[in-house]
């Protein structure tokens, strides 16, 4: 049955879908969604479909480097992480409330 | 990163490469831990500002000392993941100059100098040493970790003003909108991994000469990485954010973020230009031209359109970026990478010189975190304070371009590097908006010496402030009439050392 090998098979391709579709996943969520917490797990999202990326194309292209890649990635996605909750709390003191409908202040 | 070297154990000369930085964080680390050892007591402002301003000076003396002549020209390090070349030191220079005054700024303005001045001085020069990393990576990989390093503490510095509602808006729009483009730009660094397998740049170009018209994934991988460029130098569809974050930002971070971020950024950028291949995708260059026409009318435009001094500065950033932008096209697409290299780095020189001195005036007028200066509010500073007036006349003729100024030789060696490569289009989009361009520039001088309503209100005594604005006023039109002995010296780094 060569369509069902096709489907079953995992290959390059079906990682790499997964992860563009986690990436526009978490695009939409940070363009649509207005609470603060849930932006900033969107954009962890993004982060993280990225990795997978990484890690398929390391995999089959046997390659290390795209592994390495990764744990920098992964840092950085923590020290973004601090630095979004940190904001979220001022914020959260200023507004009582952690949604960015009150960002009004600036325009023009 | 380049797996055909094997990784051998760290050398001394790695090392070397990145003393200067590795000394700027030791130096910078003393105040924050000399604070909670002294039982976390707010330290003395002057001494912070010793420490650091010393900081910043030791690295640029190691700079000149390690990168002299007996370094050997053109080096790389840390398995080739950074360069050291002309460039690098230059720009060296320059991101230890916006570090310091920027520092000296934030020292005298109200909204940064008190409780917390200790973190603030130590997450810039934090801030400024992921500049450092950025401008001489030479791998995809590192230059995420210095645009990340870089924006990581800008977030947490534009926060960090005593004002409460603009500056937590603006710093939670940055985070937002920046982490945004890092994502982008890191899918963008993945689909280049996977295509090449290494991200290594010199790798990167060679694919580009093979891949930029056959394969998909490759371009898509090169669009995403411009994109993610383009919003840390805010160019038109990723400009939005630029006004906002510089009005809610305290004057002194936004002095550092409009300077040496930019700066910084574009050379990054104009590093991964480097290759000759994108000539092969007129799409590409179609809509780079398109981007950098409209970043320069819509900052002109909107820079008309606004009362608030901050942001006009800020428009007048974003159409700063357009100009710097021709420069870079003339040197991605076109033959002479070196030539048009040179007009954008003299161009990022006078841009950063200028904007420096004027956003240091801006602080000057800030009496207390929630002052916002109108353009108005200048009337009669003219007449009451002679030399800030004639300085700040000085820096916006030379933001417009007016011929004996620095701005002017800036604008006119990007505009004939693109003319050089026959982008007409490009020259005669930014010989235009320049003419649009004198009238907010000329704007505040006339209020500032033409209306005679209100008396100038008195300004504080800030030394180091007035010192930076005036130097930096004097330094536009020294450097201006100097403009060709200095173009050669860069051309001359530049071309020897890249």
């Amino acid at each position: 049955m060569p369509i069902l090998d096709g489907a079953l098979k995992v290959g390059l391709d079906h990682y790499l879908y997964l992860s563009a579709v986690l990436f526009v996943l978490g695009m939409i969520g940070v363009m649509m969604r207005r609470n603060v917490v849930v932006i900033l797990m969107c954009i962890e999202l993004m982060l993280n479909a990225v990795n997978i990326s990484f890690v398929a194309f390391s995999r089959y292209a046997e390659n290390v480097n795209g592994q390495v890649m990764v744990f920098f990635v992964m840092t950085i996605a923590a020290a973004e992480a601090a630095v979004g909750l940190a904001l979220a709390v001022t914020v959260f003191k200023k507004f009582r409330e952690v949604n960015i409908r009150f960002f009004e202040h600036l325009k023009g | 990163m380049n797996p055909t070297t094997p990784m051998d154990f760290v050398t001394l000369k790695d090392m070397l490469s990145i003393a200067p930085m590795a000394v700027m964080f030791l130096i910078s680390m003393i105040p924050l831990l000399m604070k909670p050892l002294l039982g976390n007591r707010e330290l003395n402002p002057k001494t912070v500002l010793l420490y650091n301003v010393g900081a910043v000076i030791v690295a640029a003396f190691m700079t000149t000392t390690i990168f002299g002549p007996s370094f050997g020209g053109k080096s790389t390090a840390f398995a080739n993941a950074i360069v050291i070349d002309g460039i690098t030191v230059w720009m060296s220079y320059l991101v230890y100059l916006v570090t310091g005054v920027p520092l000296m700024l934030a020292y005298d303005h109200v909204a940064t100098r008190g409780r917390q001045f200790t973190e603030f001085a130590f997450l810039m020069m934090s801030s400024a040493i992921g500049m450092l990393i950025l401008i001489m990576s030479n791998d995809l990989i590192v230059t995420f970790i210095g645009i990340e390093t870089m924006s990581l503490c800008l977030y947490i510095l534009v926060a960090m003003s005593k004002e409460q509602v603009l500056s937590k808006e603006a710093a939670f729009k940055y985070f937002v909108l920046g982490s945004f483009a890092s994502a982008i730009m890191l899918y963008g660094v993945a689909l280049l991994y996977g295509t090449v397998g290494t991200t290594y740049y010199p790798d990167i170009w060679v694919g580009v000469t093979k891949m930029i018209t056959t394969n998909r994934m490759f371009l898509t991988g090169i669009v995403l990485v411009i994109l993610g460029f383009a919003f840390k130098v805010s160019i038109f569809p990723l400009h939005a954010w630029t006004p906002d974050v510089y009005q809610g930002a305290s004057t002194p971070v936004t002095a550092f973020m409009s300077t040496a971020v930019k700066a910084a950024t574009f050379v990054s950028f104009l590093r991964f230009m480097n290759s000759e291949g994108y000539a092969q995708a007129p799409q590409l260059l179609t809509v780079m031209t398109w981007l950098a026409v409209l970043t320069m009318t819509i900052g002109n435009v909107a820079a008309i359109m606004q009362s608030n001094f901050k942001r006009v500065l800020a428009y007048s950033s974003v159409s700063n970026s357009g100009y710097a932008m021709v420069g870079l096209i003339a040197a991605g697409f076109g033959a002479n990478y070196n030539g048009a290299a040179t007009s954008v780095l003299f161009y990022l020189f006078s841009y950063t010189l200028m904007t420096l001195g004027s956003f240091g005036l801006v602080a000057l007028f800030e009496k207390n975190e929630n002052t916002s200066l109108e353009v108005t509010d200048l009337r009669g500073m003219g007449r009451k304070y002679p030399w800030l007036g004639m300085a700040l006349t000085v820096l916006m003729l030379s933001l417009a371009g007016i011929p004996p100024t620095l701005g002017f030789f800036g604008k006119f060696f990007v505009f004939s590097a693109a003319i050089e490569q026959d982008m007409y289009w490009l020259a005669f989009w930014g010989v235009i908006n320049s003419v649009i361009s004198v009238y907010f520039y000329l704007r505040p001088i006339v209020v500032m010496y033409m209306s005679e309503d209100k008396e100038a209100e008195v300004l504080p005594m800030h030394i180091l402030t007035r010192g930076a604005v005036i130097l930096a006023a004097v330094a536009v039109v020294v450097l201006g009439l100097l403009s060709s002995p200095v173009y050669a010296l860069v051309k001359k780094s530049v071309v020897n050392l890249f």
